[in-house]
């Protein structure tokens, strides 16, 4: 019976601990399902009473979708950008992470340990840090107010090749050498040996580094100037006092990209073993 | 077998070639023609008077200020907190890998999506404070004070969880069950049993998840930005306003001066941290 109960607590707290996790994101999009009039009614900004708790919306409405995807374009225009930022750079760093970690883990060259240890330290330093670099060269490119400004820093950080490193290194020498002893080559080890004992590190690498680009703020405000070019992560906020409704809806269609290459991933992403 | 070794050599260059030039070409390089920018002011040689003006900005040590009491604050109650539900999720036997990834939904949903729900909870005529005053108790203003600091702490911890608790939980499934057991048998207590072998088995993954931890608190700057915009609450200023409002002026040398200090503070706590770890390890 003491069992029992102690059982029973065990999954009321799970379940609060969930909740707590999911309740911001389950009230998102209860939201975007109200219509425009009774998002307004309840999010007036209002000196007289306060916000009540709304969750479930009095009349099931597509309105929010409706708006934000045929009756105006600019926000259509923002997801875009949005795209066109991020998968240029999960893209690139995947692919060029892929081969310098491979370099690094698994080739003897000159001034290799010295070359990774750039790596290590370009790892912990923060935007504030290197967005000072990233502007002189951006400038210097003359790529200010381009959104390359944006995909080209974010593209080669350390993150990609320090995080797949970690995984390469449990891969045996002898599988490589082996291999190499077969005549395979460089590049056949790579994409036929090395990579598919990997998967989990890609699908981390790929799921972080599209998570980080999609929120993209700090380098957003200070390379670009032309408000077109905005991504959404930037732009979706300052609707919110203007339009709420809108902010739900596209807060949804905003969060469905990354979610997508998540459940495409989870697998590999859940079984990380670092 | 000379020859071998070059090609080998050869190889590995190639292959790591891409990376370096852009690391070297946005990073390394204009790295060090801020080191010029810091040192200089109109083209003249003016040692350390960038630096001690920087010094003597309180912006700049408002800035330092806040972003220490946050780290201080914000990294160890996200990784203890994911430590301990890692902890209560490894009694289950079954569901801990569906829980798992619902866990994951704060991490996965952008910023800017939940973020006006932040708002609609925590303003001064938000659903907590509705809730407040029902009880009889005092609204708070929690978008300024002490309670600005606190709330971006919070969204902090909610958001940062995710990824940490899939970490711990990882580490727990590979521990040895049988070694807890016989601890167990041995008379050792549930504390005991964490702090004396459960902690020390998981530090490569402790290890690991304040590292990402610390990362991801550098990009506090997105939510507080998102909430407040480019001039927050004086408690919530971090060192990212400070930097993005002298690129609003384009301050080369203030900018490159910060850039340098800050990156030589930030190699010296690292430092540390690897000596530490690598030190307690032995």
């Amino acid at each position: 019976m003491k069992k029992r109960i102690i059982s029973i607590l065990k999954y009321l707290l799970l379940i609060f601990i969930v909740l707590l996790f999911l309740l911001p994101i389950i009230y998102m999009l209860a939201n975007s399902f109200m219509s425009t009039e009774e998002i307004s009614e309840a999010y007036t900004a209002s000196t007289e009473h306060y916000l009540s708790f709304h969750l479930i919306p009095d009349r099931f409405s597509l309105e929010q979708y409706y708006q934000a995807f045929l009756r105006r374009p600019q926000f259509l225009k923002l997801f875009w950008n949005s795209i066109l930022i991020t998968v240029p750079v999960v893209a690139i760093q995947t692919l060029v992470s892929s081969f310098a970690a491979f370099a690094f883990t698994k080739f003897r060259f000159p001034m290799r340990d010295a070359l990774f240890f750039i790596f290590i330290i370009l790892l912990i330093l923060p935007s504030w840090v290197t967005m000072v670099p990233n502007y002189m060269m951006i400038q210097r490119l003359s790529l200010l107010d381009t959104l390359w400004s944006l995909i080209l820093p974010s593209a080669f950080t350390a993150f990609g090749v320090c995080l797949l490193r970690q995984y390469m290194r449990y891969i045996p020498d002898e599988t490589i050498e082996a291999a190499r002893l077969d005549g395979a080559s460089a590049i056949g080890i790579l994409f036929k040996i090395v990579l598919p004992q990997v998967k989990g590190g890609i699908a981390a690498l790929m799921i972080l580094s599209f998570i980080d680009s999609w929120n993209m703020v700090e380098q957003v405000i200070v390379f670009i100037s032309d408000r077109e070019k905005y991504p959404l992560s930037v732009a979706l906020s300052e609707y919110a006092g203007t339009d709420p409704g809108i902010v739900f809806a596209c807060g949804v269609i905003f969060m469905i990209p990354p979610l997508l290459l998540y459940l495409y991933h989870s697998k590999e992403f859940k079984n990380a073993k670092v | 077998m000379m020859k071998l070794k070059s090609k080998q050599a050869i190889t590995g260059i190639a292959f790591a070639l891409p990376a370096l030039v852009g690391v070297f070409v946005f990073y390394l390089i204009p790295y060090c023609i801020s080191l010029y920018y810091g040192f200089t002011l109109q083209n003249e040689f003016v040692g350390l008077e960038n630096f001690s003006l920087l010094m003597r900005s309180n912006t700049f040590w408002l800035s330092m200020k806040n972003t220490a009491v946050f780290s201080l604050i914000a990294i160890p109650l996200a990784v203890a907190v994911p430590f301990l539900i890692a902890l209560f999720l490894s009694t289950f036997e079954r569901f801990s890998d569906f829980f798992s990834s619902l866990f994951l939904s704060p991490l996965i949903v952008p910023i800017a999506s939940v973020i006006y729900v932040w708002q609609i909870l925590f303003s001064d005529y938000g659903i907590i404070n509705g809730i407040l005053t029902k009880c009889g108790a005092d609204p708070v203003q929690f978008f300024k004070g002490k309670w600005a600091m606190a709330l971006i702490i919070l969204i902090f911890v909610w958001k940062n969880c995710a990824y940490n608790i899939i970490l711990f939980s990882a580490g727990l499934k590979k521990m040895p069950r049988d070694v807890m057991e016989f601890a167990r048998l041995d008379g050792a207590n549930r504390l005991q049993v964490i702090t004396k072998i459960v902690l020390p088995l998981l530090r490569p993954t402790t290890f690991f998840v304040i590292l990402l931890t610390v990362i991801s608190s550098f990009k506090i700057f997105r939510e507080v930005y998102l909430l407040y915009g480019m001039y927050p609450d004086e408690n919530v200023y971090m060192i990212q306003h400070f930097m993005n409002n002298n690129f609003a002026n384009l301050n080369y040398p203030r900018l490159s001066a910060a850039s340098i200090v800050l990156s030589v503070v930030i190699i010296a706590v690292m430092l540390v941290f690897f000596l530490f770890e690598r030190r307690s390890s032995e």
